[in-house]
């Protein structure tokens, strides 16, 4: 600090300064609008992303929302029938194959890794392990998806491939997130339910699990939106863009989990392409967008009341 | 893809899954996909017919395999046509494995493809379905007519890198500013003006087979053809159906047999210079056994080539060349 050579009273009238008169805080200023700056830029970006979307798209909200939503892929954007239910279908899968799968494995795991194991070398380096797998880019899940699940069955790639691929995905990120809530739990919570005789499996249900449920389920439900929103691994382990012929089944029917599939990713990348034959595939695409935006979001939303509920009732 | 690296990936990918379950605390028992679903493949052969039609390929090609199916589904509605369209080449790898019905290919196939489908004993039949011709393009108001290979290569050949004049290309063009905008490295209509137009040229001159860096690529069709009225010396290239209902004037190339016109006849009747073909190859001993193929194919032959093809904005054969390829497939 440049104050060394100021005597007491120059130090104290300087922090005076500091306090009441902010315009001679220059670099101070300075720096806070740096932050607004970049705060400005994220969100004009964001911005500019939702109008672009948004104004693509809208033909198709506006004027056959209700088709979109029920169609299926199509070759010509003038199809009426043209929309993306069988994406929808998809997603949706998806989206219980990663919670069926991924978060009791997860969560499981780390309560193991943060309660039960001993720490040793072996326990670090799975930690690590775990670590470096979070950042492992989504393609070479792709892969692992694609020789594990498809190329085992002659090529055919199925709605299950899919899930199980994304669920596999995840996992290392809710691993991390459940055991950083779950390391979170103050340990005074802990001794004093040891203090009065509960075992082990009786702190963790009682005290552990329920202090770190806001964590755990913020980091699953932010995991759930990542899996929703992935195409690269979907691509490989071979999601159509092309055409997926509309089979009997139900919606909730089982069969589907053997049948070729697509998810809203996928229907959004094809469109997008076609875009350069069919220019209504970019209004078709844009809508498209809008719809997992907005899913996205909800989650996401969700995730958050669902933080504040259990904070609450934690509180 | 080599044999070396797909090994490799498959380590890669074994490593990944024992790491896996070793984080889960062995779990985790994600392997039980395989046993329950062979059986949904081969439906039983009933007179009206029912059944799987898997289609992979050029993604070219897909939307008129779409079309074909939707029209089918009609005729047949108990038979499932899947389509999808990673590109010829991944097409004809799966195809040769056995793992498609028919493939989509917006070229014939390469010998190596070809090799590979041998060696895995996979017979199979071509059939050209259509016809994908590509507009090379000007401003209404330019006065250049006809452009010849060599010219195109000058213009926007790597070795034109740098020049802004029509005139720099070849004498005989107007010396007038040289505005290009064509579609970018990622499309299938970027790679075929390559083969096409480019690439035996750059090979006589020693260069790579690509196009100058230096012009204004877009993914968006309508984009290129916006660059193309904003300049009245512009050039540019998009696939034909586009440029035909474009405010765009479509140049004749000569391609070494003097200028011919681009439109629907002269590309059918590959008198054009700049097209290319459409085919479906179709695995021989499937179609045998799989009475839904056998019959959807008949269907793309019989009235897909008259429909479908100019549906979704190709150009379709001639007459002569559909009972060619009906007879073929008899």
């Amino acid at each position: 600090m440049a104050m060394a050579t100021i005597g007491n009273n120059g130090a104290a009238r300087r922090v005076e300064d500091e306090i009441f008169k902010q315009g001679r805080d220059l670099r101070g200023a300075g720096f806070r609008m740096v932050l607004l700056a970049a705060l400005a830029v994220s969100t004009l970006i964001l911005i500019v992303l939702l109008v672009q979307v948004l104004t693509d798209g809208w033909p198709v909200i506006d004027e056959r929302f209700g088709d979109f939503w029920s169609g299926t892929l199509r070759s010509r954007s003038s199809d009426d029938a043209l929309g993306i239910s069988q994406g929808i279908a998809g997603s949706f899968w998806i989206a219980v194959f990663v919670a069926v799968l991924a978060f009791p494995i997860g969560i499981s795991a780390a309560v193991y890794l943060e309660e039960y194991a001993p720490r040793n070398w072996l326990t670090s380096v799975i930690d690590i392990a775990i670590r470096n797998l979070a950042g492992v880019p989504s393609v070479v899940y792709g892969l692992l998806g694609l020789f594990l699940f498809v190329k085992t069955r002659d090529g055919n790639s199925s709605l299950m491939a899919g899930g199980i691929t994304l669920a596999i995905l995840v996992l290392p990120i809710v691993v991390i997130t459940a055991a950083e809530a779950i390391r979170a739990v103050p340990s005074s919570l802990k001794e004093g339910a040891f203090g009065v005789g509960a075992t082990k499996w009786d702190v963790i249900r009682s005290q552990i699990l329920p202090f770190a449920a806001p964590g755990i389920l913020t980091g699953t439900l932010l995991s759930l939106s990542r899996a929703v929103g992935e195409a690269a691994p979907l691509i490989l382990v071979g999601a159509i863009t092309g055409r997926l012929a509309p089979r009997d089944g139900s919606f909730f029917g089982a069969d589907q989990f053997f049948d070729r599939f697509t998810a809203m990713p996928i229907v959004i990348v094809g469109w997008v392409q076609q875009s350069g034959r069919d220019e209504g595939f970019a209004a078709a695409a844009g809508a498209a967008i809008v719809v997992l935006l907005a899913f996205v979001i909800l989650m996401n939303s969700g995730a958050v009341l669902l933080r504040n509920y259990f904070e609450k009732k934690r509180g | 893809m080599k044999n070396s690296a797909r090994q490799m990936l498959r380590l890669l990918a074994m490593m990944l899954a024992i790491g896996l379950v070793a984080a889960a605390c062995g779990g985790s028992d994600s392997t039980d996909v395989e046993s329950a679903a062979e059986s949904s493949d081969d439906a039983a052969e009933s007179s009206d017919v029912a059944g799987e039609v898997f289609i992979s390929g050029s993604s070219t090609v897909e939307p008129v395999s779409v079309r074909v199916a939707e029209l089918f589904e009609d005729v047949a509605p108990d038979v499932f046509v899947d389509v999808e369209g990673p590109g010829t080449g991944d097409g004809f790898e799966k195809f040769c494995n056995g793992e498609t019905d028919i493939s989509n290919a917006s070229r014939a196939i390469k010998d190596a493809e070809a090799e590979n489908c041998a060696a895995a004993g996979i017979e199979y039949t071509e059939i050209l379905v259509g016809i994908d011709g590509i507009g090379v393009m000007t401003n209404n108001n330019n006065s250049v007519d006809c452009v010849t290979f060599e010219n195109l290569f000058n213009l926007i050949g790597p070795n034109a890198e740098g020049t802004t004049t029509w005139a720099e290309a070849d004498a005989s063009l107007p010396d007038a500013p040289l505005d290009i905008f064509g579609p970018g490295e990622e499309s299938g209509t970027f790679d075929s003006f390559i083969e096409i137009v480019i690439e035996d040229l750059a090979e006589e001159a020693g260069v790579e087979a690509t196009t100058r860096a230096d012009y204004n690529p877009s993914a968006d069709d309508n984009v290129i053809l916006s660059g193309i009225e904003s300049s009245d010396t512009s050039l540019g290239w998009v696939g034909f159906a586009f440029a035909a209902n474009a405010p765009v004037k479509l140049l004749q190339v000569d391609g070494g047999d003097g200028c011919v016109e681009a439109n629907a006849e002269t590309i059918a009747s590959n008198e054009y210079p700049i097209s290319r073909n459409l085919y479906i190859y179709v695995n021989d001993a499937k179609a045998a056994e799989n009475a839904a193929l056998q019959a959807f194919v008949d269907f793309y032959v019989a009235d897909g080539l008259d429909t479908a093809v100019a549906e979704v904005g190709y150009v379709p054969l001639t007459d002569d060349a559909k009972a060619e390829v009906r007879a073929a497939w008899g």
